[in-house]
Protein backbone atom coordinates (compact mmCIF):
# COMPACT_ATOMS: atom_id res chain seq x y z
CA UNK A 1 0.00 0.00 0.00
CA UNK A 2 1.18 3.48 -0.84
CA UNK A 3 -0.06 5.67 1.96
CA UNK A 4 0.16 9.41 2.44
CA UNK A 5 -0.59 10.75 5.90
CA UNK A 6 -1.36 14.38 6.58
CA UNK A 7 -0.10 15.52 9.97
CA UNK A 8 -1.66 18.81 11.03
CA UNK A 9 -0.69 19.02 14.72
CA UNK A 10 2.61 19.66 16.40
CA UNK A 11 1.88 17.58 19.47
CA UNK A 12 0.24 14.31 18.47
CA UNK A 13 -2.11 12.92 21.06
CA UNK A 14 -2.78 9.72 19.14
CA UNK A 15 -0.34 6.94 18.25
CA UNK A 16 -2.08 5.94 15.04
CA UNK A 17 0.86 7.09 12.97
CA UNK A 18 3.14 4.60 14.75
CA UNK A 19 0.75 1.76 13.93
CA UNK A 20 0.22 2.49 10.27
CA UNK A 21 2.26 0.22 8.00
CA UNK A 22 2.82 0.89 4.33
CA UNK A 23 5.18 -0.20 1.59
CA UNK A 24 5.54 3.44 0.74
CA UNK A 25 4.77 5.99 3.42
CA UNK A 26 4.59 9.71 2.80
CA UNK A 27 4.07 12.16 5.62
CA UNK A 28 2.71 15.51 4.54
CA UNK A 29 3.13 18.18 7.19
CA UNK A 30 0.45 20.86 7.06
CA UNK A 31 -0.97 23.49 9.45
CA UNK A 32 0.76 23.12 12.84
CA UNK A 33 2.34 19.92 11.55
CA UNK A 34 4.94 22.07 9.78
CA UNK A 35 6.56 22.73 13.15
CA UNK A 36 7.87 19.15 12.99
CA UNK A 37 9.92 20.25 10.00
CA UNK A 38 11.04 23.61 11.31
CA UNK A 39 11.53 23.46 15.08
CA UNK A 40 14.30 21.90 17.06
CA UNK A 41 12.77 21.63 20.50
CA UNK A 42 15.61 21.81 23.04
CA UNK A 43 17.96 21.52 20.09
CA UNK A 44 16.58 18.22 18.84
CA UNK A 45 14.65 17.65 15.64
CA UNK A 46 11.14 16.22 15.94
CA UNK A 47 11.09 12.48 16.65
CA UNK A 48 8.54 12.22 13.85
CA UNK A 49 11.34 12.78 11.36
CA UNK A 50 13.00 9.55 12.52
CA UNK A 51 10.25 7.52 10.89
CA UNK A 52 10.95 5.65 7.71
CA UNK A 53 8.97 7.86 5.37
CA UNK A 54 9.20 10.54 2.75
CA UNK A 55 8.45 13.92 4.31
CA UNK A 56 6.79 16.92 2.74
CA UNK A 57 5.85 20.26 4.31
CA UNK A 58 3.42 22.79 2.90
CA UNK A 59 5.24 26.01 2.02
CA UNK A 60 2.20 28.24 2.62
CA UNK A 61 1.79 26.97 6.17
CA UNK A 62 5.50 27.42 6.90
CA UNK A 63 5.41 31.02 5.70
CA UNK A 64 2.12 31.75 7.45
CA UNK A 65 3.94 31.04 10.71
CA UNK A 66 6.77 33.45 9.95
CA UNK A 67 9.20 30.69 9.11
CA UNK A 68 11.15 30.22 5.91
CA UNK A 69 12.72 27.49 3.85
CA UNK A 70 15.98 27.94 5.75
CA UNK A 71 14.30 26.62 8.88
CA UNK A 72 13.13 23.41 7.23
CA UNK A 73 14.95 20.19 8.16
CA UNK A 74 17.02 18.72 5.34
CA UNK A 75 14.98 15.52 5.34
CA UNK A 76 11.79 17.39 4.43
CA UNK A 77 10.79 18.57 0.97
CA UNK A 78 8.90 21.85 0.82
CA UNK A 79 5.83 21.60 -1.41
CA UNK A 80 3.03 23.79 -2.73
CA UNK A 81 -0.69 23.01 -2.75
CA UNK A 82 -0.30 22.00 -6.40
CA UNK A 83 2.49 19.59 -5.49
CA UNK A 84 0.27 17.98 -2.87
CA UNK A 85 -2.47 17.45 -5.44
CA UNK A 86 0.09 15.74 -7.67
CA UNK A 87 1.26 13.55 -4.78
CA UNK A 88 -2.30 12.48 -4.03
CA UNK A 89 -3.08 11.61 -7.63
CA UNK A 90 0.24 10.22 -8.78
CA UNK A 91 2.21 8.84 -5.86
CA UNK A 92 -0.11 7.43 -3.19
CA UNK A 93 -3.09 5.05 -3.22
CA UNK A 94 -4.59 6.02 0.09
CA UNK A 95 -4.73 9.20 2.12
CA UNK A 96 -5.15 9.62 5.86
CA UNK A 97 -5.45 12.76 7.96
CA UNK A 98 -4.25 12.77 11.56
CA UNK B 1 -10.40 53.10 43.88
CA UNK B 2 -9.94 49.57 42.61
CA UNK B 3 -7.65 48.23 39.94
CA UNK B 4 -8.66 44.84 38.60
CA UNK B 5 -5.67 42.96 37.28
CA UNK B 6 -6.23 40.43 34.52
CA UNK B 7 -3.65 37.92 33.29
CA UNK B 8 -4.22 36.51 29.81
CA UNK B 9 -2.17 33.37 29.31
CA UNK B 10 -1.61 32.48 25.67
CA UNK B 11 -0.42 28.89 25.60
CA UNK B 12 -1.40 27.41 22.22
CA UNK B 13 0.26 27.62 18.78
CA UNK B 14 -0.76 30.64 16.70
CA UNK B 15 -2.85 28.92 14.01
CA UNK B 16 -5.31 26.10 13.41
CA UNK B 17 -7.25 27.22 16.45
CA UNK B 18 -8.58 30.75 16.89
CA UNK B 19 -7.92 30.38 20.60
CA UNK B 20 -4.68 32.38 20.95
CA UNK B 21 -5.93 35.22 18.77
CA UNK B 22 -9.15 35.25 20.77
CA UNK B 23 -7.15 35.68 23.97
CA UNK B 24 -5.22 38.57 22.51
CA UNK B 25 -8.43 40.16 21.22
CA UNK B 26 -9.99 39.91 24.67
CA UNK B 27 -6.93 41.55 26.19
CA UNK B 28 -7.05 44.36 23.62
CA UNK B 29 -10.74 44.94 24.27
CA UNK B 30 -10.15 45.83 27.93
CA UNK B 31 -10.50 49.49 27.03
CA UNK B 32 -14.15 49.03 26.08
CA UNK B 33 -14.85 47.63 29.54
CA UNK B 34 -14.06 50.96 31.11
CA UNK B 35 -17.46 52.36 30.16
CA UNK B 36 -18.99 49.80 32.53
CA UNK B 37 -16.80 50.73 35.48
CA UNK B 38 -17.49 53.11 38.32
CA UNK B 39 -15.40 56.24 38.67
CA UNK B 40 -11.94 55.40 39.91
CA UNK B 41 -12.10 51.78 38.87
CA UNK B 42 -9.57 50.53 36.37
CA UNK B 43 -8.71 47.30 34.60
CA UNK B 44 -5.10 46.36 33.91
CA UNK B 45 -4.58 43.40 31.60
CA UNK B 46 -1.24 41.70 31.08
CA UNK B 47 -0.60 39.28 28.23
CA UNK B 48 1.64 36.35 29.15
CA UNK B 49 2.80 34.10 26.34
CA UNK B 50 3.98 30.67 27.40
CA UNK B 51 4.52 27.18 26.01
CA UNK B 52 3.66 26.77 22.34
CA UNK B 53 2.07 30.20 22.49
CA UNK B 54 5.53 31.67 21.94
CA UNK B 55 5.39 30.34 18.38
CA UNK B 56 2.98 33.19 17.68
CA UNK B 57 5.70 35.71 18.55
CA UNK B 58 7.61 35.23 15.30
CA UNK B 59 7.65 38.13 12.83
CA UNK B 60 6.93 38.08 9.09
CA UNK B 61 3.89 35.82 9.41
CA UNK B 62 2.17 35.71 6.01
CA UNK B 63 -1.31 34.70 7.11
CA UNK B 64 -2.99 37.63 5.35
CA UNK B 65 -1.12 37.17 2.08
CA UNK B 66 -1.63 33.41 1.92
CA UNK B 67 -4.95 32.78 3.67
CA UNK B 68 -6.58 36.19 3.95
CA UNK B 69 -6.69 36.11 7.73
CA UNK B 70 -5.16 38.46 10.25
CA UNK B 71 -1.91 37.10 11.55
CA UNK B 72 -1.26 36.36 15.19
CA UNK B 73 1.74 38.65 14.79
CA UNK B 74 -0.65 41.52 14.02
CA UNK B 75 -2.66 40.73 17.15
CA UNK B 76 0.52 40.84 19.23
CA UNK B 77 1.46 44.17 17.64
CA UNK B 78 -2.01 45.53 18.35
CA UNK B 79 -1.54 44.61 22.01
CA UNK B 80 1.65 46.65 22.05
CA UNK B 81 -0.07 49.53 20.27
CA UNK B 82 -2.68 49.82 23.03
CA UNK B 83 0.11 49.78 25.63
CA UNK B 84 -0.45 46.32 27.01
CA UNK B 85 2.40 44.59 28.73
CA UNK B 86 3.24 41.54 26.65
CA UNK B 87 5.47 39.13 28.55
CA UNK B 88 6.97 36.21 26.70
CA UNK B 89 8.53 33.28 28.52
CA UNK B 90 12.28 33.23 28.06
CA UNK B 91 12.63 29.51 28.75
CA UNK B 92 9.99 28.57 26.16
CA UNK B 93 11.60 30.79 23.53
CA UNK B 94 14.90 29.01 24.17
CA UNK B 95 13.15 25.64 24.04
CA UNK B 96 11.89 26.34 20.52
CA UNK B 97 15.01 28.13 19.35
CA UNK B 98 13.31 31.50 18.88
CA UNK B 99 15.74 34.38 19.29
CA UNK B 100 14.72 37.92 20.16
CA UNK B 101 15.60 39.16 16.68
CA UNK B 102 12.94 36.81 15.28
CA UNK B 103 10.24 38.56 17.30
CA UNK B 104 8.07 41.44 16.08
CA UNK B 105 7.79 44.96 17.40
CA UNK B 106 5.10 47.50 16.63
CA UNK B 107 7.35 50.46 16.05
CA UNK B 108 5.97 50.82 12.51
CA UNK B 109 2.50 51.27 14.03
CA UNK B 110 3.75 53.90 16.47
CA UNK B 111 3.75 51.74 19.57
CA UNK B 112 5.92 52.67 22.50
CA UNK B 113 5.77 49.25 24.12
CA UNK B 114 7.84 46.29 23.06
CA UNK B 115 7.62 42.60 23.86
CA UNK B 116 9.26 41.79 27.18
CA UNK B 117 11.16 38.52 27.35
CA UNK B 118 11.06 37.38 30.96
CA UNK B 119 11.79 34.24 32.96
CA UNK B 120 8.76 32.13 33.80
CA UNK B 121 9.16 33.14 37.45
CA UNK B 122 8.11 36.66 36.49
CA UNK B 123 5.03 35.37 34.68
CA UNK B 124 4.23 33.36 37.79
CA UNK B 125 4.26 36.61 39.80
CA UNK B 126 1.84 38.22 37.35
CA UNK B 127 -0.48 35.23 37.76
CA UNK B 128 -0.27 35.42 41.54
CA UNK B 129 -1.01 39.14 41.57
CA UNK B 130 -3.92 38.93 39.10
CA UNK B 131 -7.52 39.02 40.24
CA UNK B 132 -8.47 36.83 37.30
CA UNK B 133 -6.37 34.50 35.17
CA UNK B 134 -7.69 33.59 31.74
CA UNK B 135 -6.17 30.72 29.75
CA UNK B 136 -6.23 30.63 25.96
Amino acid sequence: MKLAVFVSDFKLDVDTLDRLKADKLGIILVQNGVYHATLKENGAASSLLKKSATFYALKDDIETRGLGSAAVDGSVKTVSYGDIVDLIFNDYDKIAWL
Amino acid sequence: MADIKLAFLIQRPPYKSENPKLGLTHAISYQTVEILLEDGETVTPTVCVVGEGVLGCVKDQKAMELYGITSTEMHVKSCLLVDLDVLVCKEDLARFGISEDMMPDAEDMGADKTIQVVPYAEIQKVIENANHVLFF
